[in-house]
């Protein structure tokens, strides 16, 4: 199947050097142990009624924890997009994939995809390295109950991820404005201080983000809350998933009508 | 019989600027309606100047670029409308060096390419191992491809382009930038395919020995537009009268060999020595009157040589210049 060779081949272009992988983890942790730090300094001390209070879950370091490791797989997609599809694009790659009968869209959201799976897999490293090291209280139930939040959220980040997709094949070098716009939604969507801290606009605008409903979820599931106190977090991502992933198919669409036109790659 | 490809009045032209909607741009005209047809099981080239349209059309024919105008079918399939029939039964070596991916073994990309054109696992076993062996690199299957020379990497593009066994095989410049021995490793390779397994190719070329040697028939195209094709012989029947000569100078500008004589083309420029060479299809008789206006617009004749025509010849008689690399 095509999709599976997409991602043999992204797993083997990436897993083939292993310092990469291992300063890919580095990296992830350096991150995640800062800003824990730097909040546990805000806050005076690991535990916070006020966070309690405004989000169910009073640690910050399992607060942050989860948040930030949603974080960098939801903007995964992104990458995938804006270095992944680009790559391909520059190189001439891309367009040996659209000669094949494969077509492009399957290529474009195979990729985006892999590279999910890929940050999963660094980033289940940096979530255990991170329960252990800070402490974090965790059960087997809880973990087992947030999956299926996790998968629908899995979904909501590959559609609203791949509006990049569009965007990349038509004005191609959009990595540095893509970079501004992942860490806007690291601190807009209450990865690291609850959104009650922020003004009201931004909240509004912190919803169509599936991030800020996906982590919020998974939270209260792992503390051990039931499903029922996230019907309001699924709500949002049943309604956001379609949304973007009809935007996203339209933009992929009008990029690849434009690609015919213009032409892929280096012009 | 259907023609494997057929191309009616093809025009394209590209937007210089990103089209935002509603935003004006200016357009480029790189094919200017061009018609040809190929014949099952020829070998049919494309030859011009660098911007002449060649790889445009290849990528119209290969459904990587709509036509602004016109049509073109390849083995019945319209380009466009029937795109993915088309790209099962086709395929191409692109243009360039970076057309696999270079973190992958020879033996990976071929692999990849085999499951996006849909060739079963078991098949592809076999064929991968056969076409790895057909350009010699089976040694070393297992090598990054970023290693290779750009021979290497070009034959493992040729194994790619067989991947799915296409009928109809699209090559662009397949021999530019090569190495002596690795071009003519291709173009023997290329013409095997022809003769011995049927398959129909179209290629495109700078270099007109290769299109010469190698094509059935060949369309000279320059500027968007075909100015002849036919076959080689019939070609250089264009330039059979008269005498083909060429004339080394030195201390001529290339500006002024139009003035010399309308005929004469610049073939080869020499910066470091100073010299040209210059190449035309004169008629009999008119050889010294040439020599002699030389002489007298200050140049320095190294030599005169009467040559066999080529190609080359027709180009400069049907464009006034000369097709260089
Ligand atoms: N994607 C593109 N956008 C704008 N102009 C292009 C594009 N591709 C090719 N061109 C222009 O079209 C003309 C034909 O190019 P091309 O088909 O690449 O010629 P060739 O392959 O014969 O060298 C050239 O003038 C080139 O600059
Ligand atoms: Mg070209």
């Amino acid at each position: 199947m095509a999709f599976l060779a997409v991602m043999e081949k992204e797993f083997r272009m990436f897993f083939r050097y292993p310092l990469r992988v291992v300063s890919s983890v580095l990296v992830g942790l350096v991150f995640l142990v800062q800003f824990v730090y730097f909040g546990q300094a805000v806050l005076g001390g690991r535990y916070s009624s006020i966070l309690h209070a405004s989000t169910g879950v009073g640690d910050y370091p399992t607060y942050a924890l989860i948040g930030y490791v949603l974080w960098w797989v939801s903007v995964s997609p992104m990458e995938a997009s804006v270095w992944g599809i680009r790559r391909e694009l520059q190189r001439g790659t891309l367009e040996s994939n659209v000669a094949s009968p494969m077509g492009l869209l399957e290529m474009v959201v195979s990729l985006a995809l892999s590279w999910m799976l890929m940050d999963s897999a660094i980033m289940a490293v940096v979530f255990l390295t991170g329960v252990i090291a800070f402490g974090v209280s965790l059960s087997w139930v809880a973990l087992l109950k947030a999956l299926p939040i996790v998968g629908l959220a899995f979904l909501a980040f590959l559609g609203s991820g791949l509006v990049f997709a569009g965007l990349v094949m038509v004005f191609k070098n959009i990595g540095p404005f893509a970079q501004i716009f992942e860490f806007l939604v690291l601190f807009i969507s209450g990865v690291f201080f609850p959104l009650s801290t922020l003004p009201a606009w931004v909240v509004s605008l912190s919803k169509l983000i599936p991030l800020t409903h996906s982590a919020s979820a998974v939270r209260k599931l792992l503390v051990g809350m039931s499903y029922l106190d996230v019907t309001g977090e699924v709500t949002w991502l049943l309604v956001l998933t379609p949304l973007y992933w009809l935007a996203s198919y339209a933009l992929f669409k009008w990029a690849e009508r434009t690609a015919r036109v213009m032409g892929y790659g280096g012009y | 019989m259907m023609p494997s490809i057929e191309v009616k009045d093809l025009k394209k032209s590209y937007p210089k600027r990103i089209s935002l909607p509603f935003r004006r741009v200016e357009w480029v005209e790189a094919l200017k309606g061009i018609s040809f047809k190929v014949r099952k099981g020829e070998l049919f080239g494309l030859l011009g100047p660098n911007g002449a349209g060649k790889t445009t059309t290849i990528k119209i024919l290969t459904t990587l670029l709509e036509p602004s105008w016109g049509s073109a079918k390849v083995l019945g399939y319209d380009v466009v409308s029937q795109a993915r029939e088309v790209r099962r039964r086709i395929n191409l070596v692109a243009e360039g060096e970076r057309t696999l991916y270079w973190r992958l073994s020879a033996y990976e990309n071929l692999r990849y390419f085999a499951s996006i054109y849909y060739v079963p696992k078991d098949e592809a076993e076999k064929r991968i191992r056969e076409l790895l062996q057909l350009v010699g690199l089976w040694e070393r299957r297992n090598d990054l491809v970023m290693g290779f020379s750009r021979g290497m990497k070009q034959r493992l593009a040729i194994a790619k382009a067989l991947i799915n066994d296409p009928e109809v095989l699209f090559l662009d410049e397949p021999t530019l930038g090569l190495d002596v021995q690795s071009a003519l490793f291709v173009r023997e390779f290329v013409e095997r395919l022809v003769s011995e397994e049927g398959k129909t190719v179209l290629l495109t070329t700078h270099y007109m020995a290769e299109a010469e040697k190698l094509c059935d028939r060949i369309a000279i195209i320059d500027g968007g537009r075909i100015i002849a094709l036919d076959t080689p012989e019939n070609l250089k029947r264009l330039v059979s009268e008269g005498e083909t000569v060429e004339i080394r100078v030195r201390n001529l500008r290339p500006e002024k060999v139009k003035e010399i004589d309308e005929r004469l083309a610049v073939s080869e420029e020499d910066p470091t020595h100073g010299t040209l060479l210059l190449r035309g299809n004169l008629d009999e008789e008119d050889l010294p009157r040439v020599v002699e206006r030389l002489i007298r617009a200050g140049a320095k004749v190294l030599s005169v040589e009467r040559v066999e025509p080529t190609l080359e010849d027709v180009f400069i008689k049907l464009t006034g210049r000369a097709l260089r690399d």
